[in-house]
């Protein structure tokens, strides 16, 4: 009796815990969500009549476009890597995930920055070659353009969770497949999809996500899309409550994209069942299909990642005397140190609702682990308002017990960096949480359930077991959202203290002043501590227990 | 045994969290709560983003004793933070580019009227808000640049001339979300009433060289490439050019000319970034002579000219380079009609489809 009593309130524990953690991150949407009975006006209308078909084409176009080419790209690396060797095998296995280090909307100014008419293909065209060409070939500045664009840095998360799972999980079935004669294709389609299917699903929504809630390329290249329109609503017209329909109505598509992948999975569980799984030997290609694979790999990393990283480069050797000084020491600081920060709150906070949600058998820890992926689906200059009105409501408060204690008023909570932080958690919850839930979908319940047996409360389970089994996806989900933080832009631009600026703020101030060059040198050191945490995220994957 | 308990942890890594947040290299000057002496400072909210701009900023420090703090973000989402503030803001005073902007701050009741003689002589009447809540520090003209080799400056008359038959296909502009198309067809609303307004945005709709993309640098490009001959363009971005790092860039403004349009008749479009109190300031006093310094001549000749703007005060001549363009005659508008106009704008430009 006294067990049981004991484990109950030990459990109660996360209960509560993952209760307040799931409030405070629903707050922000929910301010800005009784917005909605705000009165209506008459821009509504008109954004009704003239855009919001435009809007909705272009965000499918570019999505569904996206998620096609990101599937290809990556399932396709994904397969080859981990079933065959080539030449650089060990450098591409990393090297094709590197691409994740250089944000979108890097990419799309680099790109336009290398096919423009002043830009270095044209201007050896010109120059050495007397060959003047005609603009449309070199045009990046469209939809094609921009599905490129996502396509080249965004794959690789499509690349990352289905290569970890063809290495670690699909050994028997795959070699099993070879065994019986089936050649790599028939393997691939036969085998290969189907049983990868959660994991491209898992890593095409996340592709998804980043599309909608792109601002940066979009509105480089001019495209409407939902996130321009709810700036160009909200900023542009003043008018929160279109703004927030359309909000509001991108959260509804991005539901259903999330219910359908639920759907698509399946019901499938794919844990181990026994505590020894053997990893996937790759087969050694010859002849054709050796060069093949390997020209494949190449122009992906040279298109990916070397190709504007050299651009960038190069503009950097422009730059760097007029941009470099002491102060850019602070950036780097700045920046590592909020992304550092952030990410430890946020994987602590998503151990404890997801090893709540796995252990209540009921509907409520289901609810609390889907409320996690909320903040991924807004877009973060929302967030970053709701965030804000949540903390100047705080401020309200604290103000009157300044006064009441006599001291002069000022805002504290909503000038510090907490808030900044604050506000990361709620965008980048469900990227640690996405990484942990995996990790335990992985090791399954029977290690707690053998642990529980065993007399260990809930707690001490989880410190004594469950934490240890899942350390690479503690250590992936931390880098990943590292490196999200270092990247994001609209929400880290609204909630900045005074004098505090990173490097991507950094970055876009440029950029947004069309003075790309100089912007270079920001740009390149973001790309360079992402590299490195990407490089440290494969250390973690690699050494994780097969 | 040592027991955990999971609050115990949760509660120390939240506090460690805390500490290390205190760490961060932001927490001083405006964000730090010291009550013993108070400090001389001014915050400023802004959306320029010039090197110059800190180095001016320094050297006020250094004559006055009063410490600038910024926060560097966008224009509108800048307005949306102060609105948000409200009486709690720690903003001095908000500056950004562009008169729409600006009134639109006014408009939201973010900013309050100040009474400068300095102000008011340094700065000319139509370059400041009616109620002096807001004032211009540098100007900047939306010109007509074109190809030296394709077209004769004698072809070109007016912004509304790019909208006969014979600039078909020709005609280089950025799209209509930007802030200085729309400025430019709320003058154009001022000046010639909305049903020419819409006419003149629907006939350059028709008239495009190519769907609008990229910024201001890009349409010049445009020419460059042979896609169009006209570009409309703000006069600085032109000047950036000219003096850019990359040699491509300078060939390609080498190639084209500056055209003031509307000399015989209603004035080249002009605008400004300029600057405002903050309506809850708590260092009035300071803002104002952060104000006051900005608009004297000698900072108006270094804050111009970095980059390629022309000076509000008219005791200070503009740099060598927009010398060299020539006098303009501007058009006769208070700049605040800009941003009286400016939801017609947009609304007149989603009608006729520029994209």
């Amino acid at each position: 009796m006294y067990y049981i009593r004991k484990m109950r309130s030990q459990f109660n524990s996360w209960a509560l815990l993952s209760v307040i953690f799931s409030i405070l991150i629903l707050l922000p949407a929910l301010l800005i969500m009784v917005q909605l009975f705000a009165e209506s006006n008459e821009n509504w209308e008109h954004i009704k009549e003239y855009m919001l078909k435009n809007y909705i084409v272009n965000s499918v176009t570019l999505v569904s476009f996206t998620g096609l080419f990101t599937v290809l790209i990556g399932v396709s690396a994904a397969w080859l890597v981990s079933a065959y060797k080539v030449p650089m095998h060990r450098f591409f296995k990393w090297g094709l995930i590197l691409p994740l280090a250089i944000p979108p909307y890097i990419g799309a100014y680099t790109y336009h920055g290398i096919l423009n008419y002043t830009g270095v293909i044209q201007t050896s065209l010109r120059n050495q070659f007397g060959i003047k060409v005609d603009q449309k070939f070199f045009d990046i500045m469209n939809i094609p353009g921009a599905v490129f664009i996502f396509t080249m840095f965004l794959y690789p998360y499509v690349y990352i969770i289905t290569k970890s799972f063809l290495e670690n999980q699909s050994s028997s079935l795959i070699e099993n497949a070879r065994l019986l004669g089936k050649g790599s294709f028939m393997t691939f389609i036969q085998v290969v999809l189907p049983v990868s299917r959660a994991a491209i699903v898992g890593g095409v929504s996340l592709v998804i996500l980043e599309v909608f809630n792109d601002y940066g390329v979009v509105k480089y290249f001019g495209i409407q899309t939902f996130s321009t329109a709810i700036f160009q609503a909200w900023f542009g017209m003043g008018d929160i409550y279109s703004a927030i329909k359309l909000a509001g109505t991108l959260m509804f598509i991005v539901v259903l994209i999330l219910i359908l992948e639920k759907v698509i999975r399946g019901r499938k569980q794919y844990s181990y069942s026994t505590s020894k799984v053997r990893p996937l030997q790759p087969k050694e290609l010859k002849g054709w299909k050796k060069f093949a694979v390997l020209s494949f790999f190449l122009s992906l990393f040279a298109l990916a990642f070397a190709i504007p990283f050299i651009q960038l480069l190069h503009w950097v050797y422009m730059t760097y005397d007029v941009i470099l000084s002491a102060a850019f020491a602070d950036l780097i600081w700045n920046s590592v140190f909020v992304a550092a920060v952030g990410s430890l709150l946020i994987i602590m906070v998503a151990l404890i609702i997801a090893n709540f949600s796995r252990l209540s058998k009921g509907w409520t820890g289901k609810f609390f682990s889907k409320i996690t992926v909320l903040g991924y689906s807004i877009p973060g200059a929302v967030i970053a308002i709701g965030v804000l009105t949540l903390f100047l409501f705080l401020d309200q408060k604290v103000i009157s017990l300044y006064e009441w204690l006599g001291l002069e008023p000022t805002l504290v909570l909503s000038l510090s960096i907490s808030m900044l932080i604050f506000a990361y958690v709620v965008r980048f919850l469900a990227v640690g949480f996405n990484s942990i839930e995996s990790g335990f979908d992985k090791v399954g319940t029977v290690f707690t359930e053998a642990s529980r047996t065993l007399g260990m409360s809930v707690t001490k389970t989880f410190f004594k077991v469950d934490i240890k089994m899942i350390k690479g996806a503690i250590a992936g989900g931390f880098i990943l959202v590292f490196v999200d933080i270092l990247k994001e832009l609209p929400l880290t631009l609204i909630l900045q203290p005074f004098n505090f600026y990173t490097l991507a703020t950094k970055t876009f101030q440029y950029a947004s002043d069309e003075r790309i060059h100089e912007a270079s040198v920001s740009s390149m050191v973001i790309i360079c501590i992402s590299a490195l945490s990407i490089f440290f995220l494969h250390r973690v994957l690699e050494k994780e227990p097969k | 045994m040592f027991k955990k308990n999971l609050f115990t942890v949760v509660t120390m890594v939240l506090l460690a969290a805390l500490v290390l947040a205190g760490c961060g290299k932001s927490n001083e000057g405006a964000s730090s709560n010291n009550n013993d002496t108070k400090k001389e400072e001014v915050n400023l909210y802004t959306s320029r983003h010039y090197e110059v701009d800190d180095k001016i900023f320094a050297d006020f420090t250094k004559e006055t004793g009063i410490k600038v703090n910024l926060i560097k973000g966008k224009e509108d989402e800048l307005i949306e933070r102060l609105t948000r503030e409200g009486k709690a803001t720690k903003g001095d005073l908000f500056f950004t580019s562009d008169a729409g902007r600006l009134h639109w701050a006014k408009d939201k009741d973010l900013l309050q009227s100040v009474e400068s003689e300095t102000l008011n002589k340094n700065i000319p009447d139509n370059l400041r808000d009616k109620d002096n809540q807001w004032f211009g520090l540098t100007k900047r003209a939306r010109v007509i640049v074109y190809d030296q080799k394709k077209v004769d400056k004698s072809e070109l008359s007016t912004y509304e001339a790019l909208t006969e038959d014979k600039w078909k296909g020709k005609v280089l502009i950025r799209s209509s979300e930007n802030i200085y198309n729309q400025s430019l067809v709320s003058s154009f609303i001022s000046l010639n009433g909305k049903d020419e307004a819409k006419k003149w945005a629907e006939g350059i709709v028709k008239n495009m060289a190519r769907d609008p993309q990229g910024g201001d640098k890009d349409q010049a490009k445009g020419i460059a490439a042979g896609e169009g001959d006209v570009a409309i363009m703000n006069s600085y971005y032109f000047g950036q050019m000219l003096n850019s790092e990359d040699p491509e860039e300078v060939k390609v403004a080498k190639q084209l000319s500056v055209f003031f349009p509307n000399q015989e008749t209603t004035g080249t479009h002009i605008n400004i970034s300029g600057i405002g109190v903050t309506k809850h300031a708590n260092n009035k006093e300071n803002a104002i002579k952060l104000m006051e310094y900005l608009s004297s001549p000698k900072v108006q000749e270094v804050f111009a000219e970095a980059n390629y703007e022309y000076p509000v005060n008219k005791e200070v001549e503009p740099s060598e380079l927009l010398k060299s363009w020539g006098p303009f005659k501007e058009q006769d508008l208070n700049l605040s009609e800009l941003g009286e106009n400016n939801a017609d704008a947009v609304k007149i430009m989603n009608e006729v489809s520029w994209k």
